[in-house]
């Protein structure tokens, strides 16, 4: 078994200072089971302290370490070297970051401005229903209603499918955020529905989407996002 | 370089909150659905709120519904003040258990998708140590959203705080509290993304930043859970609280940490060392996997130290096997798919033809900053501190004591979070209405030290050996020789590391000073955490000292340790409150000096 590959990575980087656009290659001899994080950070502790990424919690649940390897848009600290190799057959990765939002720094990008599409869509209650009876009463809301649209309250915000989609990157506010909307119109508790009809049939809406299910594609959560969308243009 | 660490302009606000999580915006909410025109700012270090470590918890918040006969919220605290090895305090568990469903009620009314019942309510399943008539049989009480629980109070909490008109800075750091004759005005904050300074002057500031977990080497903590907000306080000459009250995991999966859980053991997994051998009937002959938690941590490590481990060459740690080639395939499909998906994930492991590599890794933080039962922060001599509070993680009032019950960590979050912000909207009622001047004195020196030190260290390396020596001699196994050793080793991190140089001089997005600002934090947790743990010569909840194995009632009482500069160590204590012992009503000799046995 091999235990350790000799990679290349080509990492698309940025000074913000300079505000200059390079690629820089690094050698680095990887663990066949480490994770692109964990090569990051060796990048970091053996070879160049200044380049910059991403991530936080490091296993599939929050979804700040998204990138591009070899142009599929991916969590980093899901793809271990051994895999990476088998799946695209090289051992030279080209990383770049999500293009739906402006770079700060090398890999990092303005996550907020990113995240300024799901805000649109209002993610929470804006009027939300009473709850039954008196003070110690939850809504009752059935499994099965629920089993309708639960899948797509599993979404991270990682923004993988926002960057493989074909339509988002001018007018289309996103699989991501379409997602957001279809669980509120789905949810019993959320009375104001006029709004919420606004969002997803507006000129932002889902009918931009082209149906090519590339979100459904490339979502680390394996969400079938085209899945909702295509509930949505349906109208539900 | 000098210019660009001033002040670049002063903001001004009612509340400011250090974090984002889940403590920190169920405070915020609750501030602005009581006060609509209060001005709330939350500092985040991550890129948006939704990636903060809340959104990683899975199982469940524990909870007693009114409507279920079968359960009692004087079980819940009976369970929670054994549980903590009777070192909880008693007026903060009463507090938090009672105003439980309500906040679960809060929750659901706005939008978390908790998981249902036939009849659409609540499910509910049962965790270790939650039980009924003290102890007796085991009981439903934690309500739950799947294995995504964190993340069902993070979502609605962050959509809760943006649809009130809440402000976030993310990627930002407090980098200095500004404290005044024993008041908090607000702190300097070094935002990344501009690469700038900046003041914010608050009425009320409520730190909220959440655990330490990054002290050790193997941990199931976010990357950015360095223990920032503790080294703050001790900088600022206040104390931290039981930072020795540490909880760790048995078999975290290596090299990521991830939570292999329990359920391993209990379907027949088997622990086994490098010679396959398997090694829990040396340590517990009758009950072998299935023994305690902190005694299968502890035979595991021993096995480690005795040099029978394994070195994973990937992750440069050393760990044991555990082995689940022997379980009939029906049990891996149906009871423990999601740990086996896990494995294949995160080292590339079939656990139905492999064995897998565990060791134990660091969980959770009980102790914290010092608060009362409402939040506002204490000094060494448990005088509240004017204009500060504490929620969360960070924090300690201390409704853990030494060792926390599963469910009982989220649930702190909501409940205190409420209590917190009903205090401060209370005191922003009576007092007058501008924040105060306050001016920096130490963060600039702090930070042009770190971009003008020069040396051959590497940040990194210092990092990996301080994380490397508090898993092997401060975390599931303490001796004296074993902690005394760490000191010393720590204080000569903390000269090397003043021999690390940052190469990258523009400020924007630094992660070189961030990760350099970060590792003095996590020098200074990992001290008082050391110095404390040395102090109590005792076993109690977490704390297990191999020297001194029994829990000792000279030592009911909380560590304080201060330290205004790093070395400088005092020690101090708090009293265990005893108040629903005392107040002697029904059940309350559940409330005495009992054993934690199961």
């Amino acid at each position: 078994m091999i235990t350790t590959y000799q990679i290349t990575l080509k990492i698309h980087r940025y000074d913000p200072a300079l505000q200059k656009h390079w690629t820089q290659e690094y050698q680095v001899e990887a663990g066949r089971i480490m994770r692109f994080v964990d090569v990051l950070r060796k990048i970091n502790d053996e070879q160049d302290p200044t380049l910059a990424w991403g991530s936080s919690c490091e296993h599939g649940q929050c979804g700040t370490c998204s990138m591009k390897i070899n142009g599929k848009p991916l969590l980093s600290c899901e793809l271990l070297v051994e895999n990476a190799v088998d799946f695209f057959n090289t051992t030279t990765f080209e990383i770049e970051p999500l293009e739906v939002a402006p770079r700060i720094r090398d890999l990092i990008i303005d996550t907020e401005k990113a995240y300024e599409r799901v805000d649109r869509v209002k993610p929470y209650v804006i009027d939300p229903a009473p709850a039954d009876h008196d003070d110690v009463e939850e809504n009752q809301i059935s499994p099965e209603d629920l089993e309708r649209y639960v899948d797509a309250t599993r979404c991270i915000n990682c923004f993988c499918c926002s960057s493989a989609c074909i339509s988002s990157h001018r007018t289309f506010l996103g699989p991501n955020a379409m997602l957001a909307a279809v669980v509120r119109v789905m949810d019993p508790r959320e009375r104001e529905k006029q709004q919420r009809l606004d969002v997803l049939y507006n000129e932002n809406g889902v009918y931009r989407c082209h149906s090519s299910k590339a979100c459904s594609f490339v979502c680390p959560k394996e969400i079938d996002v085209a899945h909702f969308i295509a509930l949505a243009k349906e109208g539900l | 370089m000098s210019n660009a660490l001033s002040i670049r302009s002063t903001i001004h606000c009612d509340v400011l909150l250090i974090g984002a999580g889940g403590a920190a915006l169920r405070c915020g909410a609750e501030i602005l659905e009581q006060m609509p025109t209060a001005r709330v700012i939350a500092l985040t270090k991550v890129s948006h709120p939704q990636k903060s470590h809340t959104s990683t918890a899975q199982g469940g918040l524990a909870a007693v519904d009114p409507k279920d006969p079968m359960d009692a919220t004087i079980f819940h605290m009976f369970d929670t003040w054994k549980g903590s090895d009777c070192t909880a305090d008693q007026n903060v568990v009463k507090k938090i258990c009672e105003s439980a469903w309500e906040q679960i009620l809060w929750l659901e009314n706005r939008g978390m998708h908790f998981s249902r019942d036939q009849q659409g309510r609540l499910s509910k399943r049962t965790f270790g140590g939650h039980t009924r008539n003290f102890g007796e049989a085991s009981v439903y009480r934690a309500v739950f959203e799947a294995d995504r629980t964190g993340k069902g109070i993070m979502d609605t909490a962050w959509g809760e705080t943006l649809k009130r008109g809440i402000t976030f800075i993310n990627q930002a750091i407090a980098v200095e509290l500004l404290m005044e004759n024993g008041r908090c005005g607000g702190c300097v904050v070094f935002q990344q993304k501009d690469g700038e300074f900046v003041r914010i002057l608050a009425r009320a500031t409520v730190f909220a930043s959440g655990g330490s977990g990054q002290v050790f080497q193997v941990t199931t903590n976010c990357r950015q859970n360095t223990g920032d907000g503790l080294a703050l306080v001790l900088e600022s000459g206040l104390p931290v609280m039981d930072p020795e009250a540490v909880q760790f995991h048995p078999t975290g999966i290596v090299g990521p940490g991830i939570l292999a859980s329990e359920t391993l053991r209990s379907v027949g997994g088997i622990l086994r060392n490098q010679a396959q051998e398997p090694f829990m009937e040396k340590y517990a002959p009758k009950m072998k996997e299935l023994a305690p938690r902190d005694l299968v941590a502890r035979a595991i490590e021993t096995e480690i130290r005795e040099g029978r481990g394994i070195m994973n060459p990937d992750h440069n740690i050393e760990h044991v096997w555990i082995d689940l080639r022997h379980l009939p395939q029906e049990v891996h499909e149906k009871q423990i798919p999601e740990v086996t998906s896990f494995f294949k994930r995160y080292v590339n492991l079939d656990p139905r033809t492999q064995l897998c590599p565990v060791r134990p890794s660091n969980h959770y933080h009980m102790g914290g900053i010092p608060t009362t039962m409402y939040g506002e922060v204490q000094d060494k001599n448990q005088g509240v501190i004017e204009g500060l509070y504490a929620v969360g993680e960070c924090a300690a009032a201390s409704f853990h004591g030494f060792n926390r019950l599963g469910t009982n960590s989220i649930l702190e979050l909501i409940t205190m979070g409420k209590l917190v912000a009903d205090r401060v909207v209370e005191v922003l009622a009576q007092t007058p209405a501008a924040a105060s001047e306050m001016t920096s004195s130490h963060y600039r020196e702090k930070m042009s030290g770190y971009l003008e030190h020069g040396g051959s260290e590497s940040l990194g390396q210092i990092r990996f050996e301080l994380r490397a020596l508090m898993t092997e001699q401060v975390s599931v196994f303490r001796t004296k020789a074993g902690m005394t050793s760490a000191i010393t080793r720590l204080h000569e991190l903390n000269r090397r590391v003043t021999q690390t140089k940052i190469s990258c001089r523009d400020l924007k997005m630094n992660q070189e000073l961030v990760q350099r600002w970060e590792l003095d934090n996590l020098l200074a947790v990992a001290l008082a955490i050391a110095e404390a743990a040395l102090a109590r010569e005792e076993s109690r909840g977490a704390h297990f000292r191999d020297d001194f194995p029994e829990r000792k009632d000279e030592y009911n009482y909380h560590t304080l340790v201060s330290m205004d500069r790093f070395g400088e160590i005092e020690l101090g204590r708090r009293e265990v409150d005893m108040s629903v012992f005392e107040a002697g009503g029904e059940h309350h000799e559940q409330f005495s000096i009992i054993e934690r046995k199961y």
